[in-house]
């Protein structure tokens, strides 16, 4: 597994979301982890270790990590709901029960025909 | 196990369970294009809470979670998430991008 900076994970995963529109699953997981092993947290004790916020992103053949601080938090997680904002665009929009792309087509057909109402009443 | 199916539950059960036990716990979100669904996932490895859906609305419900969770897993399972929305992190990041002096 690849540890990222910030940055680069995002640009990973937009590529990782961009592969799988086909076909597969894009997983993200977040985890609080002090990015130690077991041993260390120990040698360490409870109040020295500093926790981060571990985002991992895996897809079948893939996975990815960064390492989120405080300092990044915000940044990240704008960057992060904008990626996802950009990509998520086949769940459906309310609660329509046909498929979006029929849902689409409906929407262009009923904009097109709309009339321009108020100037055709003229009285004689 | 078992899918929530209400989203308020969901969030609700999902924070206390990673507040119970913030070494363990983990939340996970599944997206399939092919499908349009989302499926989002938190455990602590003894219990499972998910939630599935293929509604956009709830996709920024998510969105919401996950600043939550970002909060709460980089400031510690104590920190503050009553003011915790997309759109405030968004603005005071703004602020925040000032090059200051700092020499």
């Amino acid at each position: 597994m690849v540890l990222l900076q910030p940055d680069p994970f995002l640009n990973e995963l937009t590529s990782m979301f961009e592969k799988s529109t086909e076909n597969g699953s894009v997983w993200v997981t977040f985890k609080r982890s002090s990015m130690k092993s077991k041993l260390q947290r120990d040698k360490l004790g409870e109040d020295a270790l500093e926790y981060r916020c571990l985002v991992r992103a895996s897809t079948i053949k893939k996975t990815i990590s960064t390492s989120i601080s405080a300092k990044d938090q915000q940044r990240f997680q704008a960057s992060y709901a904008t990626v996802l904002k950009a990509h998520m665009h086949a769940l459906k929009k309310r609660e329509r029960k046909d498929k979006k792309k029929a849902a689409e087509v409906n929407k262009k057909q009923e904009k097109a025909p709309k009339k321009s109402g108020t100037s055709t009443k003229v009285t004689a | 196990m078992v899918y929530i199916s209400s989203w308020d539950e969901f969030a609700e059960r999902s924070i206390q369970l990673f507040r119970a036990d913030p070494q363990s716990s983990r939340y996970a979100m599944k997206y399939r294009h092919c499908d349009g669904k989302l499926v989002l996932k938190v455990t602590d490895n003894r219990e499972s809470l998910k939630f599935k859906t293929d509604q956009a609305q709830d996709a920024k419900k998510m969105e919401k979670l996950n600043n939550i969770f970002f909060t709460l897993m980089v400031r510690g399972p104590d920190a503050d998430i009553t003011e915790v929305t997309g759109k405030e992190q968004a603005e005071t990041q703004v602020t925040k991008k000032g090059r200051g002096r700092k020499q």
